[in-house]
């Protein structure tokens, strides 16, 4: 019993990280209807930025208000140069675009800032808490709280603000946003911009347990993206369902099938639901086709 | 005899044998051949060739089930990778001969690819990107993790190569030979009847379904057509490099072999060819940046976004374009009879009877138990307001929704519960409301996918039948004298008459049209007129939906009105169309 | 005079070719050049830039005292990109340079395998790390390994854990790579000729985010004593920070990356007091203290096995080259067998037929952060 409360914690420890990225998949998807191939690179990017600033002396604070604006300024950036140009073609065009993307960000990192691994120290100074049988670190617990404050947001941002209602709206129908005098290329503006914070705010959290490394970003994202499909694609709360059953499948598929094989379960949990239930868990939205 | 008459061309064009006609290909590939069996290359040089012309062929299955039919597949380097391992182990392993592993190869990635395929092809897009990308990671680690058939990440080492190529220099002779006669086949592969369904396919689904096409078939095939190009180009690596280990054939090598086929221009093998030599050549070529780790990467990636950004179709898209339209203008049609149309005639004096009807949507009854009675060689007309289920019937009848009940029979076959291509292969022929061609292709080709339909019995056998048939489709409304330009260069009205002409190709035993007459000017309607005329006048029953009374009230001898899913009137025309019900539907009732 | 067909041709080819013999000839005539294969693009990137400091180090030692048969060495480099196709294309394309006599490889086992039929066509030295014992056991004449293979990894932390220790409940945890594998099997194979079987063997996949089942694993199989292969420190250091957690602190010896500079760093404290084999110890000799101070004085920061190699590899070919008198290979091959007693920065060289120059490895321990050595553990055979 001990052994499976703490492979649950870790399990949904390791799955918030997953659900953080696929939100940023999700709010992406749902805006443009493209898969972002550099989601995971995000997170990679504004975990080097917070090393950066950190190795400059500047409180931990500081150094996460600057990362993160760093991240809303790839965002725009990303926007401009991948997405935009390219958005009145079809989606592969711009899944390839992405994956260059990911390719130059991540290769540009490792050009500026060598191919060390870095340390990042976590928020807290206690690295955990013993509870009973089970060590809750307390770096995970961060992320645990920071996934449910999310999803929390989320809800408000999108039901209860005019923004938010506005981004639904475009991400439901185009034509008729712009008829309603929505301005859909700032709304897909702000919603890059939004997805890259996010997909940052997952690097800065995981750094700290994970390390910061150019590749920690394409592995957390490959999961994040099964996630998302398991979700149900285009579903916030199906994102955040998907990832954290993600983490607990993972890790108990590994603890009580097969370690090496551990990365295998998330994709054939995948196949498993595009074949038997391609709509995910929650999705109820798939659209008839005319 | 006038110089004019030689300008005719011979309708005999076509029936000269391919190989002859492709010869100066054939000659090309011979000297290619010979230069890489006889000039003198370094190691180097030679092993950059080697991955040049298998990866080539690895991503000349891309350009089939990408370019040719429109779906994605990320785990080209899963199939490269099962045909590297047939061939590494069998040969080193189990002591078998080469050609038996490359044939193994090939037979193993047919049967992945058709199962994968299968598996998921219903579903579409990114779908279809995840679940690839499932298989190559599920592979990878099986080849990593699966020490004892694999050998895991130690990989296998000391893989034979046939007798009669020993030595590296023959062996690349032998390569090349198989990527100029994989290439010479994927090149050939758009003008079969398997190529132009698969295009159909890309081009537009529901289209291609209601030409007779069975779209799922479709795709698995140029899915396993994929793997088996991946899997006969990872036995020739294997092969060639003696050694392979699972990071051969990771995701990356997937991405990379995509890329390679995007860059080149995803349409044509020779696309892929410049593609796959591109991005070996370039990082290679990039090295001496390489005193900055990772930048020459990162450029990588940046030119990646480029090429997309401003060469979308690839290099050899963007170069081919133009050739594309100079050769559409200038490459005259063969002559054309006149058009036959044969309607069969196995059931009674009703071709269509449809019985107690309905379709709805979650609580929305769209159909509502309608009857429905078209009499051989009549025009029957289906009218009603808007909303009042006229186009839902009309994609029930030809399959693309499913009845919630009721009956359907086609000249005396229940077609209620067939998929769209066995109706049309059933005898449905049908057009859209808003048009569907398939807009990559010429009018011609257009009209051939329709004369392509099952059951046929109206084309004889061979590519010139086919030919033959559609120009006289196409001749038939009016346009065989602009056969072969491309759909784009049409106005509205003729892209409706190519429809009209698609569907008549395949000689139906029934037409639906809906709404034909729908965004033509008035000169337009009149031809139109006359051509449902001409049509009727062969004994082809036509069940036409439309809203214009003019058209409706002049062509149709029979007339069935629906309002809010319901039959509310159904007899002779003129009776119909002064029936209280229909003009209160019309006008709107106190 | 009349010039016959043959004659013609003959002097055509002369005058094309001389240009480029004389070329050759003044290249040839200036430097003595050395062909290395080094990851300096992809995940290996960072232990590729360490390696050429190492090597770079021993080449500019050689230059000093006079170079090689009388002229300077020159370093060829070429991006192996960290991957198998990689190295094939880098190890050719220096392999296309007749005028390089040698060459460095990887230090990663599956690369050189899968340069190994090319080395066998070029029939030119190659020195190597990679440490899977079958690549200098497989019939390859001129592959020559500047590590102690895994055998004796493994014979060494068996040995080390057994009879120093004191443990016999061993729990192995590998990486399913090819070092990782390779090495999990030599230290079972080594524990049960002690008679002491491991009573867990655990493979786990490169770049796990999470090693919670496998620590779970190690707590539950009652383990004294762990035995570790790990390939990457970052993997290396998640899975001591949740061992230490959960409350595991068992002993732990481990392979070279245990001790290695960037683990020590990422895992901080929760590797204090662990045991790692290392093909280098600074501390373990004269030869390896000099070594050590010249690398810090060169690049401020601690030499690491992943550059002493490449250090011994230049310094033994080199000497090799000179004792040889000709860069004829076969001349070379047979002086770098001849090379025994040699001290080098990981250790004694003694040449055995197989082209295996180490026989056993040091055992070093991370005493709070600084890595100190133990002792030194060789085997004859």
């Amino acid at each position: 019993m001990d052994l499976v409360l703490q492979l649950l914690f870790t399990g949904i420890g390791i799955g918030a990280v997953y659900a953080l990225v696929a939100l940023g998949f999700v709010l992406i998807f749902r805006a443009t209807n493209v898969v972002n191939f550099a989601q995971g690179e995000f997170s990679m990017v504004a975990a080097y930025l917070m090393v950066v600033c950190v190795e400059l002396g500047l409180p931990y604070w500081l150094s996460f208000v600057i990362a993160l604006s760093g991240m809303a300024l790839l965002g725009v950036i990303f926007n401009l140069g991948v997405y935009y140009p390219l958005r009145h073609r079809t989606y592969l065009p711009v899944i390839i675009a992405t994956i260059g993307a990911s390719i130059l960000l991540s290769n540009s990192v490792l050009a500026i800032y060598g191919p060390q691994p870095q340390v990042l120290q976590g928020w807290f100074d206690t690295p955990g808490i013993q509870l009973g049988p089970v060590y809750l670190d307390s770096q995970y617990l961060l992320i645990i709280g920071v996934t449910i404050l999310l999803v929390l947001f989320n809800f408000w941002f999108f039901e209860k603000t005019l923004l938010g209602k506005k981004l639904q709206a475009t991400s439901q129908d185009k034509e008729m946003a712009s008829l309603l005098g929505i301005s859909v290329s700032t709304m897909i503006m702000i919603t890059f911009i939004y997805s890259a914070v996010l997909g940052g705010l997952a690097g800065i959290l995981v750094a700290p347990v994970l390390f910061v490394s150019i590749q920690m970003g394409s592995t957390i994202a490959l999961k994040a993206f099964a996630a998302t499909i398991i979700g149900g694609f285009g579903d916030v709360a199906g994102a955040i369902v998907g990832g954290l059953a993600l983490g607990v499948i993972e890790t108990f598929g590994a603890a009580y099938i097969s370690v090496p094989y551990k990365d295998g379960f998330a994709f054939l949990v995948l196949i498993a639901f595009l074949v038997f239930r391609p709509q995910g868990i929650f999705g109820e939205r798939v659209a008839e086709k005319a | 005899m006038s110089a004019s008459d030689n300008m005719i061309p011979a309708p005999a064009v076509r029936s000269k044998p391919l190989i002859i006609r492709h010869l100066p290909y054939f000659i090309g590939a011979a000297v290619l051949v010979a230069l890489a069996a006889s000039m003198q290359f370094d190691g180097y040089i030679l092993n950059i060739l080697l991955q040049a012309t298998t990866f080539s062929i690895a991503v000349f299955g891309l350009s089939v089930v990408l370019g040719l039919c429109g779906q994605i597949n990320l785990a080209q380097a899963a199939f490269f990778g099962f045909g590297a391992y047939a061939v590494g182990l069998g040969t080193a392993d189990l002591h078998l001969n080469f050609w038996l592993c490359l044939v193994g190869a090939c037979a193993i990635t047919l049967v992945a690819g058709a199962f994968l395929g299968m598996s998921t092809l219903r579903l579409g897009g990114h779908y279809l990107a995840m679940v690839t990308i499932s298989f190559q990671q599920i592979v990878t680690l099986v080849m990593i993790n699966a020490v004892g058939v694999t050998h895991g990440p130690d990989g296998v080492a000391n893989i034979r190569r046939p007798e009669l190529f020993q030595s590296s220099q023959s062996y690349l002779a032998f390569c090349v030979a198989m990527l100029a006669i994989v290439g010479y086949l994927v090149w050939h592969l758009p003008d079969t009847k398997l190529g132009r369904a698969m295009r159909a396919v890309r081009d537009n689904e529901l289209a291609a379904g209601v030409n007779g096409i069975d779209v799922f078939r479709t795709k698995v095939s140029a899915f396993a057509v994929c793997a088996v190009l991946g899997g006969l180009a990872g036995g020739l690596f294997a092969g060639g490099f003696a050694y392979v280990s699972p990071d051969q054939f990771s995701f990356a090598e997937s991405i990379q072999f995509l890329t390679m086929s995007l860059l080149g221009g995803v349409a044509s093998p020779i696309g892929s060819v410049i593609g796959t030599g591109l991005l070996i050549l370039i990082p290679e070529w990039l090295r001496f940046l390489k005193s900055v780790p990772g930048l020459y990467l990162a450029i990588y990636g940046l030119s990646v976004i480029l090429i997309i950004r401003f060469m979308p179709d690839g290099i050899w898209g963007f170069v081919s374009d133009a050739f594309t339209r100079w050769r559409a203008h200038t490459k005259a049609p063969p002559v054309a009879g006149a058009l036959q149309l044969k309607p069969a005639t196995t059931g009674g004096d009703i071709v269509l009877e449809v019985t107690g009807l309905s379709k709805h949507f979650g609580g929305l009854k769209a159909v509502d138990g309608v009857d429905i009675a078209v009499k051989r060689g009549s025009v029957h007309a289906l009218i009603g307001p808007n909303g009042s289920g006229k186009t839902t019937t009309l994609n029930v009848l030809s399959g693309l929704y499913k009845a919630t009940s009721g009956k359907i029979v086609l000249d005396g076959t229940d077609i209620t519960s067939m998929a769209p291509h066995q109706r049309t292969a059933a005898g449905l022929g049908r057009t859209f409301q808003n048009i569907r061609l398939f807009r990559s292709m010429t009018a011609l080709e257009n009209v051939e996918i329709g004369a392509e339909r099952p059951g046929n019995t109206m084309i004889g056998k061979g590519d010139d039948a086919l030919t033959e048939r559609a120009m006289e489709a196409l001749t038939f409304v009016g346009l065989g004298n602009r056969a072969n330009e491309l759909i784009s260069s049409f106005s509205y009205g003729h892209q409706r008459l190519i429809e009209i002409a698609r569907a008549l190709a395949s000689n139906p035993t029934l037409l639906l049209l809906d709404e034909p007459a729908a965004g033509l000017n008035s000169t337009e309607k009149l031809e139109l007129h006359e051509l449902l005329k001409r049509i009727a006048a062969q004994g082809l029953t036509i069940f036409i939906i439309d809203h214009d009374m003019t058209l409706v009230s002049e062509a149709a001898q029979h007339i069935t009105v629906l309002n809010f899913g319901r039959r509310i009137a159904d007899g002779e025309s003129m009776a119909v169309l002064r029936h209280p019900d229909v003009v209160s539907a019309y006008l709107g009732s106190e | 005079m009349k010039l016959t067909r043959r004659e013609f041709s003959a002097g055509l080819a002369a005058g094309l070719a001389a240009p480029a013999l004389m070329r050759s000839a003044w290249a040839q005539g200036a430097t003595i050049k050395i062909g290395m294969c080094v990851p300096v693009t992809g995940p290996a990137a960072e232990q590729g830039l360490w390696a050429q400091n190492g090597a770079k180090l021993a080449l500019a030692a050689v230059n000093k005292a006079g170079g090689v048969l009388g002229k300077q060495v020159e370093l060829v480099i070429e991006d192996d990109q960290t991957t198998n196709p990689g190295i094939v294309l880098a190890f050719s394309k220096l392999a296309a340079q007749s005028d390089i006599v040698a060459f460095l490889g990887s230090i990663r086992s599956t690369q050189v395998q899968a340069m190994a039929p090319d080395v066998i066509k070029v029939g030119k030295p190659v020195m190597i790390g990679g440490t899977n014992p079958d690549l200098t056991h497989s019939g390859n004449p001129w592959l020559f390994r500047f590590r102690p293979n895994d055998n004796y990894s493994g014979r060494v932390i068996a040995d080390y854990g057994v009879n120093t220790l004191g443990k016999k409940k061993w729990a192995i945890v590998h990486s399913t790579d090819a070092f990782g594998t390779a090495g999990g099997k030599a230290l079972t194979e080594a524990l049960t000729k002690l008679g002491a079987p491991p009573v867990l063997d655990q493979g786990y996949a490169n770049q796990s985010q999470d090693f919670t089942p496998v620590v779970l694993a190690v707590k539950q199989s009652g383990a004294d004593v762990l035995g570790t292969y790990f390939t990457f420190e970052n993997d290396l250091g998640i899975f001591a920070r949740q061992l230490r957690q959960l409350g595991v602190n068992i002993p732990w010896v481990g392979s070279p990356s245990v001790v290695a500079v960037s683990s020590t760093k990422l895992a901080g404290p929760a590797l204090f007091g662990t045991y790692g084999v290392a093909d280098f110890a600074e501390d373990s000799s004269d030869v390896a203290k000099s070594f050590g101070k010249a690398y810090r004085d060169a690049y401020k920061t601690a030499p690491d096995n992943q550059s002493a190699w490449p250090y011994d590899a230049i310094t033994i070919l080199s000497a090799a080259i000179n004792k040889a008198g000709s860069t004829d290979p076969t001349k070379i091959r047979e002086a770098i067998l001849a090379t025994q007693k040699f001290a080098g920065a990981e250790g004694e060289y003694n040449f055995d037929k197989n082209g295996d120059g180490l026989h056993g490895y040091n055992v070093v321990k991370n005493d709070k952060g600084k890595i100190v050595y133990d002792k030194h553990i060789d085997f004859n055979d």
